[in-house]
């Protein structure tokens, strides 16, 4: 039995499913910073998080969806003691780890335009930002160690 | 309360934009549209005062970025001050502070315009 709940406070989930439209983003990022906070992160490390949430949602709703509001877009946070693991699942275009290329800040600043920042600020926030796919749905799983 | 409202007052040369809430995919257009508004009235030199402003997406540095040619060109600039720190670390994790003059409030931003002037 101890050891069930030990396993059980080891490691727990929690999912949303929301509809794919940006109205929903600000309950999305506040729900990120709140989990991370609840992780045992600070309040700065919180912040960046919601930000690579943000960035990940708004990312499928846009691109992998094309800005269509009826489908959905499902978040899965696992808190595994060590880490808030965070995979998005959504049915839209996926993409491939590989077919990312992240800009260099000191370019972008010599040559600035807009877009392409959303991922540069996923990946500098977050520990771990993977692509992936299973069962016909496309993933992208984000992972913030604690410290 | 909605997500995003902006205030645009001129101080000292400049017109000063206070974005207050969060600047995301959702609300972007408005604030988009508040710069755009400002760059076709000729007001080229704008200062971002973002006291209140809680959070911004890349989106929302986008909209920045797609307008800093075009006031530069016309010998204005956009500045920002009163970053809170979340919003810094935005700013200076992708090199932002090195294209954008960052003060600590307004008046010292404004005092910098003068001495430029």
């Amino acid at each position: 039995m101890a050891a069930l709940l030990a396993k059980r406070q080891e490691k727990s989930d929690f999912r949303l499913t929301i509809p794919s439209q940006t109205r929903y983003l600000n309950l999305v990022t506040g729900l990120a910073k709140r989990a991370a906070l609840v992780a045992g992160m600070d309040d700065a490390t919180a912040a960046k998080v919601s930000i690579a949430v943000d960035e990940a949602v708004t990312n499928i709703i846009l691109h992998a969806y094309g800005g269509e509001e009826d489908h959905t877009v499902e978040l899965d946070l696992r808190f595994t003691g060590k880490a808030l693991e965070i995979h998005m699942w959504h049915t839209g275009l996926g993409i491939r780890g590989d077919q990312i290329v992240l800009p260099d800040p000191k370019e972008y600043v010599k040559h600035p335009r807009k877009g392409g920042l959303g991922l540069l600020l996923m990946s500098r926030f977050m520990d771990e930002v993977r692509f992936g796919e299973e069962s016909g749905r496309s993933e992208c799983c984000m992972i913030k160690t604690i410290a | 309360m909605a997500d995003l409202s902006i205030l645009v007052r001129d101080a000292g040369g400049a017109s000063v934009v206070e974005p207050s809430g969060f600047i995301n995919a959702h609300t972007v257009r408005q604030f988009e549209g508040a710069l755009e508004r400002l760059v076709q009235e000729g007001r080229y030199t704008i200062l971002l005062n973002c006291r209140d402003l809680n959070y911004i997406s890349s989106a929302g540095l986008g909209a920045i970025m797609g307008l800093i040619e075009t006031v530069r060109e016309n010998q204005g600039d956009i500045l920002l001050c009163n970053l809170q720190d979340n919003v810094f670390a935005i700013f200076d994790t992708l090199g932002f502070t090195q294209l954008y003059r960052v003060f600590p409030c307004e008046e010292d931003a404004l005092a910098s315009l003068a001495e430029q002037a």
